[in-house]
């Protein structure tokens, strides 16, 4: 271990954090690769090991002959200070060197907030922020993950942009940054050839003007770059890439557990989620696989927990097959399994049972929505007396906590529908009064809101995120309708809701505020030791862009989107015509029950997807 | 009960001693060796660590203590050292006989490193700080209403030798292990406190041995 990290990991906190040197973490010997990758994420070492994405690139990558793929997270607060102090550059965890002298540099982008966490790392790194500015072929920079569906705010610092599932297109780049190394190419040759790459985006091929509303108006590719860049998918999920063996963390993160991804893409289309439009189609991993995987990763980590994780885990076809085979060995085994994000519909007491027969942790449902009407609109096709029946089922079964989310400032949304929310926890807690075998334990009932952001690639792209002020009024007023002692009221914090809103549909205008914001110190914005919102404002009104237009603004129906020069497959006409049928209250059946044209069956062999 | 002697070094020495137990927990459980669970509605592994380390600290000195099922005792500790990770090494496996209340005391070897060579008269200065009758310093005490308790170090110390080296001085501590032990960072606190001149850019510390009452090895 570096001396000088040595003697600066005494003063830290959880130090085991920077240290590398976990259970399965992939050493390789300098001399034997020829291509060095930091995959980078821009939180904390908790958060980002309890990432499965960041599992799976690292595997995969580290399975290519002669690259070698390291991991590096955002140091905490009082690291930093001790690295910019002793002059400790931002390192890879398992060999100690410092990333600058990499070729590539991944950043997986899953959240808004994080955005200055990619500056500072990179400012950390030693590198300049901008892409023009670092001349050389490597570093390349480059950035994925959910964020990534709208490129634009971080457009000037990132290299190129990933879209999609990285599974083979992170092969494809190495593959191509090799050749460009040993022929020696400049980095806009290289970045030339990138683009050509299906489902890699390079921001700087492309020329952005603005009209005098502050609108978009054209954008044009260079280079013979696409015009639409479209994400990429992997066909065959049940044999992608999984991994059996992954690092075992010697200090606790926040997802401590072997996680099993059932599918991708979900079938539901809630009209909000962009998660549910941005990973269509559906694919789901054959279940006997799933067996054997659960059990090896369970063998060679040691974990004691395994839990299924999707976008709608009840909506896997063979839950129950799957339950049973895993069951069969965790119980004996003593391995606990769990099963999140299941849905109130088509909960079953009977397999919630079985799979948590230890201990009965609460419940979560999701009814997003304190009405039908508004549950309707948003397309989350589940009624307050399924909601009901389960809570019932469950209440009688022993449960006795329940949370319930929900988000505020949905369009559409009326002070009914604000009490509405009211209204459901309070009839939830008369359900548990009529049904618990043991009513003198009492009952705990969590609701909380969340504000809602709109996202790029859905239905709602189009909507303004309502003003501050009046998420505040209706936070107020459910609060004031709030009753009972039974029932818990948490809400979303304003003001990173609403930096969001301006993040998640920003152009490039807004990676001015970024940068400048970072400049003032904004890093860590997810967190409340980081978070200055005045800081923000500042940043704004230095750089003349109000956020206002990003956040609260209706956009036509026309309108050229930034993120328009990505494609996740699904149809902007489909996003409309949901868009519509919101307003109308109007439900769409979910992919299973039929198909209603989104388009991203495009991806599928025959275009024809397996729902 | 069995014991497994082992030493924590290199990246290990920042995992913390609940990180530690959970860490060997697994590593049984990846190396196929069976252990004595604890009854109850959760069961998990049973592991005990006697003396907690310092995060940071290195050691070539500690114990677990665990009850190995069915695993010739002879084949544990390779098998664990193929599951356990990196700086963590597993010595030994042995049938324990010695009570942990015998643990008397603990060697210590602390480094302290001067970028610019040690200030003349640091080596006698500290020398004869800890050759003072008494040495109060505040400690931190959970216990205590105030949140900090005075505690004499000098009785706490049964030898204490300091070596000058190139630029470092090394000090090696005899210091008691339990009820109540002396953490060698308090140590270090009172050099800086009394002997200011003499506070080393960087210390490290080492734990090279645990002792009983008679200073043999304890094992």
């Amino acid at each position: 271990m570096n001396r000088t990290l040595e003697h600066i990991l005494p003063r830290v906190q959880k130090p085991a954090r920077y240290t590398g040197g976990e259970y399965n973490a992939v050493v390789k010997d300098r001399r034997s690769v020829d291509v060095r990758y930091a995959l980078c994420f821009p939180d904390t070492y908790e958060i980002g090991m309890s990432n499965l994405g960041m599992r799976i690139l690292y595997g995969v990558m580290n399975e290519m002959e002669g690259v070698w793929c390291e991991r590096v997270f955002a140091p905490w607060l009082d690291m930093e200070e001790e690295m910019r102090r002793e002059g400790i550059l931002l390192y890879g965890l398992e060999s100690g060197d410092a990333i600058s002298d990499f070729d590539l540099i991944g950043f997986s982008l899953g959240y808004e907030m994080a955005y200055t966490n990619v500056l500072n790392m990179l400012d950390l790194a030693g590198l300049p922020l901008r892409s023009e500015e670092r001349c050389d072929l490597a570093p390349i920079v480059v950035a994925g993950g959910t964020c990534a569906y709208n490129p634009e705010p971080l457009a000037p610092f990132v290299d190129l942009f990933v879209l999609g599932e990285g599974e083979e297109v992170s092969q494809d780049i190495i593959h191509l940054y090799r050749k460009a190394r040993d022929e020696y190419w400049t980095k806009e040759e290289f970045l030339a050839a990138a683009a050509q790459i299906p489902g890699v985006y390079v921001p700087s091929l492309y020329e952005v003007t603005y009209g005098p509303d502050g609108t978009l108006a054209s954008v044009t590719p260079l280079e013979e770059a696409p015009a639409v860049v479209t994400k990429r998918i992997v066909q065959d999920f049940s044999h992608s890439y999984f991994p059996v063996k992954t690092i075992v963390p010697s200090t606790e993160i926040v997802h401590d557990r072997v996680m099993l991804e059932l599918f991708r893409g979900c079938i539901r289309g809630c009209r909000f989620c962009q998660a549910g439009y941005a990973y269509r189609p559906v694919r789901a991993r054959d279940p006997e696989i799933l067996i054997q995987q659960g059990i090896e990763a369970c063998k060679d980590s040691g974990y004691q927990e395994m839990t299924m994780s999707s976008l709608s885990t009840s909506d896997y076809r063979p839950l129950e097959h799957l339950c049973d085979g895993l069951l069969e060995w965790c119980e004996p085994n003593k391995v606990s399994l769990s099963l999140p994000s299941l849905r109130a519909d088509n909960f079953s007491l009977g397999l919630m049972e079985r799979v948590q027969h230890v201990r009965k942790s609460g419940l979560t449902f999701a009814p997003e929505a304190g009405t039908q009407r508004l549950r309707d609109a948003i397309n989350k096709n589940l009624t307050e007396e399924e909601i009901l029946r389960s809570c019932r089922t469950a209440f009688s079964g022993g449960w006795s906590s329940v949370k319930l989310y929900f988000m505020l400032g949905l369009p559409t949304e009326t002070d009914e529908d604000v009490l509405g929310i009211a209204d459901l926890a309070e009839k939830v807690y008369q359900a548990w009064k009529e049904t618990t075998p043991n009513p003198k334990r009492g009952v705990t009932i969590t609701v909380s809101t969340a504000w809602f952001v709109p996202k790029p690639h859905t239905a709602f792209q189009w909507e303004p995120q309502i003003s501050m002020e009046e998420y505040q009024r209706r936070v107020k007023l459910l609060r004031d309708h709030m009753r009972g002692r039974s029932i818990r009221y948490n809400w979303h914090d304003s003001q990173t809701s609403f930096l969001e809103a301006v993040f998640a549909r920003g152009d490039r205008k807004v990676a001015e505020v970024i940068e400048t914001a970072w400049r003032s110190g904004a890093k860590f914005d997810a967190w409340s030791e980081g978070f200055d919102f005045d800081r923000w404002l500042e940043a704004f009104s230095a750089c003349g862009v109000n956020p206002a237009f990003y956040a609260n603004r209706v956009r036509d129906k026309d309108e050229r989107f930034p993120w328009d020069v990505t494609s996740v497959g699904v149809s902007r006409q489909f996003l409309w015509r949901e868009r519509e049928r919101a307003y109308a209250a109007s439900t769409t059946p979910d992919c299973r029950t039929q198909c209603s044209g989104c388009g991203a069956n495009h991806f599928c062999p025959g275009g024809k997807c397996d729902a | 009960m069995h014991r497994l002697a082992f030493s924590k070094a290199d990246t290990a020495k920042f995992i913390s001693h609940l990180d530690l137990m959970r860490t060997f927990q697994r590593s049984f459980l990846r190396a196929g060796i069976a252990i004595k669970h604890t009854e109850g509605f959760n069961p998990h592994a049973f592991v005990s660590i006697p003396l907690p380390l310092s995060v940071g600290f290195s050691s070539s000195c500690e114990v677990l203590e665990c009850q190995v099922l069915d695993t010739p005792l002879d084949q544990v500790p390779a098998r664990m050292n193929a599951a356990l990770p990196a700086g963590i090494t597993v010595q030994r496996c042995y049938e324990g006989t010695r009570p942990v209340k015998e643990l008397g005391f603990v060697n210590y070897i602390v480094t302290m490193e001067y970028e610019a060579g040690a200030p003349y008269g640091t080596e006698s200065a500290i020398r004869d700080l800890l050759a003072q009758k008494s040495l109060v310093m505040e400690k931190r005490s959970k216990k205590a209403k105030s949140g900090k308790v005075e505690v004499d170090l000098i009785p706490l110390i049964r030898q204490a030798t300091v070596e000058e080296r190139r630029d470092t001085i090394a000090l090696d501590l005899i210091l008691k292990a339990q009820n109540p032990g002396l953490n060698p960072e308090l140590i270090m606190a009172a050099i800086r406190q009394h002997c200011p001149d003499a506070s080393p850019d960087y210390v490290s510390y080492h734990r090279r041995a645990v002792l009983d009452e008679n200073l043999q090895l304890w094992e």
